[in-house]
């Protein structure tokens, strides 16, 4: 009854030689199976003694074949950006120390520069966080004389400009701002790039503030080669009003070390407001596969979203998905794969006892005003009276939320994400 | 005032693919699935463990989900079982495998990222006949003795008794990216049980005999036989087990003079004609001088039987008669097309006067041994006819027949039975073959894989518990054929060893890499006061009880 005839191979239908003229059946069988052999890789990597190592050197070196960080479909980009952060668990055993600066320092700055202005046309994810967090701190700020903003990851420091010009626009006099910007320690070359990248942007940003008339100062606070921060370090003077601002979202690059314990000691800074925008990305806790899938989505999501936008740009989307994607691809891996926290910094806050400031009904319409200007994809909701999320169809992207301090000040230490403390983020 | 958090109907590319590849069905997946057959999985040889590793599946909407119903207790065997390891060998390889589901926490706390820039090879062209996998040479950097293959096939042969679709789905596509015919032996295992297990799940055969066809008999006769004499030349899987038939034929005879007796020689086996040349030969050097006549009896095989069956115009007769003319030996060649249910004198026409050896390699296996015992009916009409040696080669491996339902009604038994037969195969004619590929190399692969469709392996506890049960005793072997067969093994891979240890009771096996792969055993009547009684011709019975007991003097 069967006949058995070896020259006739096994062929699932969506292998992609059934329909050679069908392009688009073509992309989607691919892509079908890249995720499968994604998750395949994974569930190999997350066997506990290492049996399978050999089974995930070969899924990845399929996925290699078959998926290029400059490929022609979103999916394979992303393939490619996930399968090299596979690739990398097997090879943690050596124990390199990650340096997230080389992730930048792979790319000419010229390169960081333009992806950077990609993704900002691109994406409203930039400017949805930057503007919702600089809302509300003008809110806040409203009556002050002096505000003292502590970023943590002032980059370019393009968050500041807009927020100047609504300052000076808002109020006569405009208040006194200061920014401390909070640097790495890192390796030397990291530190110089970094220190040097984070001085031009002082400098920037004072150039900016003379030119309209904002009376501004800047600072550095350098954390410690352990990434801890000391509260100690900034200098706080009497009558400012404080705010912590805290952006982990693209571009910023996640650094999971010294989030917490910044966190932890901008507590005892007696912040008027806390500013916290992060990536929706991960779930906490559960097994490394069923986050890993999770994670897939969510940087599917942002693929989708900026495909969505401009179809037609695939290499300038690469260049963006290379610079900023693929780095927080890897690192969110890793983490994962570590058992670590990763994001969801909200709810640590709420447990720790920061307490929720509502988001004002114009900052609503302001986020809502602002997706208008992209594709329709995206959704603003609101989470909870003080957190906004922005979504791409029905994936989360990320969110902003903001955060008064608690009202007893806590000098226990800080708590960093380095513990291995499972947060309970997203129930 | 909230807008956003529905499902949008329109999602775009990639978020689709997520959802479709946890509920996405291929076609010829979703019959199988949906017929009453699969209400006959055990699911006691499901681990409830397998679960955990996909939760995020689970979510998933539209998954056609099977429950299986628990299966009613096996029927007890007609007779005792024979002693086996099976139970206790699966359930410990089951373990093995299992793939974990807990995220490994790595010790050096350090939460920064990291991005390895991947040299990556040139891109291979996507076509199937070359889908690059082949091309990262042996192994991609993996342990040579990895078996990351079955990583992929048993969790997925434990998925389908578990009915957990979308887990089989998942698994066959990436057996399907990996898979490949011509790479090294864990991409051709990933092939060839791939092909297995689509053949299982398109036929729904939880029950049903596959009738695994050999390739042999499509073979061109000349290739056929290139094929079979490289084999041989490369691969002592059947060689070493020949070998040791044919150096205890010898030693069975004894160094007596035979002028006036005949040999006869009833042979079920694989070898095509392969094995006797050097009998023969050995024959005519015997001291005592070559039998009056060499009778030989070949039984073949109906294709159903892979390695026995040969293709049509392929005639080993011919060869072997011109071969005896040559050496001036007086050989009679017949022949039984298909083997029977039961060997009788009239249709061996066997007389009085001629020394009868019964030499079934690699054979019996075919023959059924649940629910119905065809296989002990069978060797007791063996018995019967009184043979002065009985020769037993077999595969010492579990039942791995996709159609035998002696260990259950689950998939997942056998499949595992047939992979690991498979691995053995696969690794050692790697090993064989150099790495190399070529047609012979695949002939023979391809039907190693019909053959395991088919193979109802049983170990060699199990056929010794048969012999025994209908009168035989084993036969030591001697000095020399031991070391004639070391002597053979040692110009193959060194993969390969001799176990000996049991020569006294006529058995020596033949082991890859540690692993058992086959034995070879001698077996003689024993005189129990049932065959006294029951014997036609004591007088022939008493002759040869005789000529036993002075040889084990």
């Amino acid at each position: 009854m069967i006949d058995y005839n070896p020259s006739i191979q096994y062929s699932p239908p969506p292998d992609s030689e059934a329909h050679p003229t069908n392009k688009a059946g073509e992309d989607d069988a691919k892509g079908l199976r890249l995720v499968h052999l994604l998750m395949g890789a994974a569930e190999a990597l997350a066997d506990p003694g290492n049996d399978s190592r050999d089974l995930a050197k070969v899924i990845l070196v399929r996925l290699k074949e078959l998926a290029s960080a400059r490929g022609p479909t979103n999916m394979e980009r992303l393939a490619s950006h996930f399968a090299d952060a596979l690739h990398s668990l097997l090879d943690s055993s050596s124990h390199k120390h990650n340096n997230p600066d080389k992730d930048l320092l792979l790319h000419h700055p010229s390169e960081v520069a333009a992806a950077f202005q990609l993704l900002q046309d691109m994406s409203p994810c930039v400017k949805f966080g930057h503007f919702t967090a600089n809302q509300a701190i003008l809110e806040a700020v409203a009556r002050e004389r002096r505000v003292h903003i502590v970023d943590y990851d002032i980059m370019e420091g393009v968050q500041w400009a807009s927020l100047m010009q609504a300052l000076v626009s808002s109020a006569s006099p405009p208040p006194h701002l200061r920014i401390t910007a909070v640097t790495r320690a890192g390796s030397a070359a990291a530190r110089r790039s970094s220190i040097g990248t984070v001085q031009e942007t002082g400098r920037r940003l004072a150039a900016f503030a003379a030119s309209i008339g904002q009376p501004f100062s800047f600072a550095q606070c350098r954390l410690d080669a352990d990434e801890g921060f000391r509260p100690s370090s900034v200098r706080v003077s009497k009558g400012e009003a404080v705010i912590v601002n805290c952006m982990l979202h693209l571009p910023h690059r996640a650094r999971g070390d010294s989030v917490g314990s910044f966190m932890a000691g901008a507590r005892s800074l007696g912040p008027r407001l806390v500013t916290l925008v992060e990536e929706e990305e991960e779930v906490s806790g559960g097994a490394f596969v069923g986050r890993f899938m999770e994670s897939l989505r969510h940087f599917s999501a942002l693929y989708d979203s900026l495909e969505a936008g401009f179809p037609m740009q695939g290499h300038a989307r690469a260049l963006v998905e290379r610079v900023f994607l693929g780095p927080r691809i890897a690192g969110a891996v890793a983490r994962m794969y570590r058992g670590g926290g990763g994001g969801g910094w909200g709810e640590w806050m709420a447990k720790e006892g920061f307490g929720r400031v509502e988001f004002s009904f114009f900052n609503y319409c302001q986020a809502k005003l602002l997706l208008g200007l992209f594709n329709d994809g995206y959704r603003v909701a609101e989470a909870a009276p003080n957190k906004l999320v922005l979504g791409w169809k029905s994936q989360r992207l990320l969110s902003a939320s903001v955060w008064a301090a608690p009202a007893v000040v806590d000098v226990s230490p800080p708590v960093s994400s380095t513990s291995g403390a499972d947060f309970d983020f997203f129930n | 005032m909230a807008t956003g958090g529905e499902p949008d109907p329109n999602t775009s590319a990639i978020l689709d693919w997520l959802g479709d590849s946890i509920s996405f069905i291929p076609p010829f997946l979703r019959d199988p699935y949906e017929s009453p057959a699969i209400d006959e999985i055990d699911r006691q040889l499901w681990d409830p463990f397998e679960e955990q590793n996909h939760d995020h599946l689970n979510n998933i909407p539209n998954t056609t989900t099977i429950t299986p119903t628990n299966s009613t207790p096996q029927p007890s065997p007609p007779l005792p079982a024979p002693p086996s390891e099976q139970q206790s060998k699966l359930s410990k390889k089951r373990k093995q495998n299992q793939p974990n589901t807990q995220t490994t926490n790595s010790s050096d706390g350090d939460n920064t990222e990291e991005i390895e820039e991947t040299k990556r090879k040139p891109k291979k062209p996507n076509s199937k006949a070359n889908n690059g996998v082949g091309n990262c040479g042996n192994g991609c950097g993996t342990n040579k003795d990895s078996r990351w293959a079955e990583q992929l096939l048993l969790p997925c042969a434990t998925a389908i008794d578990a009915g957990d679709l979308s887990r089989v789905q998942h698994l066959l596509y990436v057996l399907h990216e990996v898979a490949s015919l011509t790479g090294d032996a864990n991409h051709r295992l990933a092939w060839h049980g791939l092909q297995s297990l689509t053949h299982h799940l398109a036929l729904n055969t939880v029950t049903a005999k596959t009738a695994s066809a050999s390739t042999f008999t499509s073979m061109d006769p000349s290739a056929f036989r290139a094929a079979i004499f490289k084999f041989n030349e490369v691969s002592p899987w059947f060689a070493f087990p020949n070998s040791l038939a044919n150096s205890a034929i010898l030693q069975t005879l004894g160094g007596g003079d035979l002028r006036r007796r005949s040999l006869h020689i009833v042979d079920i086996g694989v070898s095509h004609g392969v094995q006797w040349p050097t009998l023969l030969e050995a024959l005519t050097r015997r001291p005592g001088g070559p039998p009056s006549l060499v009778r030989l009896t070949i039984v073949s095989a109906a294709p159903t039987e892979p390695f026995a069956a040969a293709p049509a115009g392929y005639d080993s007769s011919s060869h072997l008669l011109r071969y005896a003319k040559s050496i001036d030996l007086n050989l009679e060649i017949s022949r039984i097309d298909t083997l029977p249910a039961a060997l009788d004198r009239e249709t061996l026409a066997t007389s009085a006067d001629e020394t009868l050896i019964v030499c079934a390699q690699f054979r019996l296996h075919h023959l059924n041994h649940f629910p119905d015992d065809e296989r002990t009916a069978f060797l007791q009409s063996v018995a019967d006819l009184s043979p002065r040696l009985v020769v037993v080669s077999e595969n010492d491996g579990d039942c791995g027949g996709s159609g035998c339902g002696c260990g259950g009604r689950g998939f997942a038994r056998g499949f595992g039975a047939r992979t690991e037969y498979m691995w053995g195969f696969l690794d050692s004619t790697s090993a064989a073959y150099k790495g190399r590929d070529s047609g012979e190399r695949r002939a023979v692969e391809e039907e190693a894989a019909a053959e395991v469709e088919v193979g109802m392996w049983e170990r060699e506890e199990g056929w010794r518990w048969r012999l025994e049960g209908v009168g035989m005793e084993g036969v030591g072997f001697g000095e020399e054929a031991v070391e004639t067969a070391r002597g053979m093994l040692r110009k193959y891979d060194s993969g390969w060893e001799m176990r000996a240890e049991e020569r006294e009771r006529g058995i020596v096996r033949l082991c890859w890499k540690g692993r058992r792969i086959s034995f070879c055993s001698l077996w003689t009547m024993t005189i129990t006061p049932r065959q006294q009684l029951g014997a036609v011709d004591g007088g022939v019975l008493l002759g040869q009880a005789g000529a036993v007991t002075g040889r084990r003097k």
